[in-house]
């Protein structure tokens, strides 16, 4: 075991895995946090807590990541590379290993310009496959990426992101190459719309005898809406939302949408279950953490095994 | 300033700029050797395959040079006519060597105050062919 | 080339104001190149300057004057002669030779009339893009000679992020192209993608203290 997470031994056991996902609250509203969490206990293995997302600024990720620990869930601590350099990136992966985080998911982040503080400085000290490779650095050798030796390793599951989709559509595979090469342990995909782009990735992924050495959990979101839909579509950058999906969920009675968005979900995570090369899925219901007891039981992934 | 460019050259002033720097001006006058040292020096030259308009020594003579004799008693086609000489043909790098110690860039520099001071300078704005 | 652009009239009137006679000193350099701080400019915000002071009643006087580099202490001796005779100085070079020139004349106040904003080239008369960061350690040998440092909006060295659109444009401008969709286009095209199939470690930045260069040859004259 590299780390001893949970979400490590139902992967390394062979179960398929089941993660979710957190935003933190604009705010220090702990209960928030806590309410979001009580939907999920018991019906994952482990859930992201996110960091800044779209760089709005949030309760810091680590601390939801103490919150989850506490309501029973693993957090999956997620760090991006736009607001903190290298000193502050090893110093907090040191504090929130001790405090007993035990995944990490190394980010690049959203560009500031989308949040609410657009004329920030970005950091971007490192990248995140550069982030990925301390994080290992720390684990594997017990250095700090200047060399000195650490007082304490943290034995941290690594994560990293990929994204199947956009130019060039060719060079993504070869990302996640480098990604599996600078110490990556897991995977989690952006949103996956488009089936058959996402097919020929992981394809591609086999061919290159990466899904060997790397866990691919691929990322499922159910759409709310039509209007969601679309928003993602045309304003997402990076998303690809085929028109499919939006004339499906237009093809509906209005209130039977979001049922039919549950639907294409979990039609996705059964097409994931058979497909060679993923090793699980991750839920990322925006802003409907109450539905994932409910979507988690039509994708058949309950009860969640006990490793 | 503006409608300078209109105005007859004053060729006073230029005379009195010529005087301030008279020394070095004879200088380069009578003892420049015209012995082309200076001319593999710049690497403007040697990138223009040794077109002698190029040479350090024949930028300072045919401009400078040329204002001294005449004692600042030009007009505004002779200013026009010597930017090219010292814009254009000199980008002031220092690099250039005069074993008797003429400090070339220098009395360009010095040329092009002459310029500016009549409203003689570069159109960076598309004006200027050369450019 | 380093390009500046004028710094709104009323920031620079603020500047200048209560000062009786001020030398607004233009660069015969990079400024007039991008049409920011040569002779022109100098005489425009001169004519500006005292209009905008002459509505409020404020007497400016204000003289202009041109050296053909504020960088180097080679171009001064004319600004030398005149620069005491003056309350302030205006400068319309970029910061550097604003720096230059206020070392210089240590007793007298020096402004920036101009914003210094990037390291760029002339796309066309009046139209120029960023295209260095002088980062210190230059990696255009591996990216295809495109600057990721410069031109990726978060300066990524293992590039593309997730966020590039699906028409190759980056995520924080639909109409600007993703740094690492133009790198990896110009590499595959001449054959050299596994330049960019090894992971690039973390970078050491030159950021940490005032940078200061001898070229070799010259070692020996200022270091010994
Ligand atoms: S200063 Fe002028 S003449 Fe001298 S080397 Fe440079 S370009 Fe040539
Ligand atoms: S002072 Fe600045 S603008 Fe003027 S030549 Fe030097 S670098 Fe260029
Ligand atoms: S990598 Fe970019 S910023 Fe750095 S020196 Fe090269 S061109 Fe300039
Ligand atoms: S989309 Fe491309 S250029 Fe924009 S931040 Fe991402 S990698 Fe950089």
């Amino acid at each position: 075991m590299k780390s001893g997470s949970n979400l490590e031994k139902i992967l390394t056991a062979g179960h398929f895995a089941f993660t979710g996902e957190v935003g933190p609250p604009r705010g220090a509203n702990v209960e928030a946090v806590r309410e979001k969490a009580k939907h999920l206990k018991g019906m994952v293995d482990m859930a992201n807590m996110t960091d800044n997302q779209t760089a709005m600024v949030r309760m810091s990720s680590w601390a939801g990541s103490l919150i989850l620990l506490d309501e029973g869930i693993e957090p999956n601590y997620q760090m991006v590379c736009r607001d903190r350099n290298r000193i502050a990136m090893q110093s907090d992966i040191l504090g929130a290993y001790a405090h007993g985080i035990r995944n990490i998911l190394c980010l690049s982040g959203d560009h500031q310009q989308f949040g609410d503080h657009p004329k920030s400085k970005g950091v971007y000290d490192v990248d995140s496959i550069q982030l990925i490779s301390i994080v290992k650095k720390m684990r594997d050798e017990g250095t700090f990426l200047g060399g000195d030796e650490l007082n304490g390793v943290p034995k941290m599951f690594i994560g990293a992101a990929a994204n199947p989709f956009g130019e060039p559509v060719e060079w993504r595979v070869h990302r996640l190459a480098k990604k599996v090469a600078a110490g990556a342990d897991f995977i989690q995909t952006q949103c996956i719309f488009n089936m058959e782009r996402m097919r020929e990735w992981v394809h591609q992924a086999n061919d290159m005898g990466l899904t060997e050495k790397v866990y691919i959990l691929a990322g499922v979101t159910p759409m709310k809406s039509v209007g969601m839909a679309k928003y993602m579509k045309n304003n997402v950058p990076g998303m690809d939302v085929p028109d499919e999906i939006i004339k499906r969920l237009q093809g509906v009675e209005k209130k039977k949408v979001a049922d039919e968005g549950i639907k294409i979900a979990c039609e996705q995570i059964e097409e994931f279950k058979e497909m060679k090369g993923i090793a699980g899925v991750h839920l990322m219901p925006i802003e409907w953490e109450h539905r994932v007891p409910e979507i988690a039981e039509r994708a058949k992934m309950l009860p969640r095994p006990k490793v | 300033m503006p409608d300078q460019e209109k105005k007859p050259v004053d060729t006073a002033a230029i005379a009195s700029m010529l005087k301030k720097k008279e020394p070095e001006m004879k200088r380069v006058l009578n003892y420049c050797l015209r012995c082309s040292i200076c001319a593999e020096s710049c690497f403007l030259y040697m990138a223009h395959d040794g077109d002698p308009q190029y040479m350090p020594s024949y930028k300072v003579i045919n401009s400078l040079g040329k204002l001294y004799k005449k004692k600042g008693n030009v007009d505004r086609e002779f200013l026009e006519g010597i930017k090219g000489l010292v814009w254009r043909n000199c980008v002031l790098c220092h690099r250039c060597y005069c074993p008797i110690g003429i400090d070339i860039p220098r009395m360009i520099d010095f040329t092009r105050s002459i310029c500016r001071s009549e409203g003689v300078y570069p159109e960076q704005d598309g004006g200027e062919s050369w450019l | 080339m380093i390009i500046a652009e004028r710094k709104p009239l009323d920031e620079i009137k603020d500047m200048v104001r209560g000062y009786k006679r001020v030398l607004n000193v233009g660069c015969g350099g990079c400024t007039s190149i991008c049409l920011a701080g040569g002779q022109k400019e100098v005489n425009t915000l001169n004519a500006d300057l005292k209009k905008a002071l002459g509505a409020e009643d404020v007497h400016l006087e204000i003289d202009g004057f041109v050296i053909e580099r504020q960088c180097n202490y080679d171009f001064f001796e004319a600004l030398d002669e005149k620069a005491g005779n003056y309350d302030a100085i205006l400068s319309m070079a970029c910061g550097v030779g604003v720096q230059f020139v206020a070392e210089r004349y240590p007793e007298t106040p020096v402004f920036p009339a101009l914003n210094t904003v990037f390291c760029g080239a002339d796309r066309d008369i009046g139209w120029f893009e960023e295209s260095c960061r002088t980062c210190g350690e230059c990696v255009l040998a591996e990216t295809g000679g495109i600057c990721p440092v410069t031109r990726c909006a978060k300066g990524l060295f293992n590039g593309p992020c997730g966020g590039t659109r699906l028409d190759g444009t980056c995520e924080v401008d639909k109409d600007t192209p993703c740094a690492w969709y133009e790198i990896y286009k110009r590499l595959k095209a001449q054959g050299r993608l596994e330049n960019i199939l090894k992971i690039k470690p973390p970078r050491q930045w030159e950021n940490q203290t005032r940078r200061s260069l001898v070229q070799e040859d010259y070692k020996q004259r200022y270091i010994g």
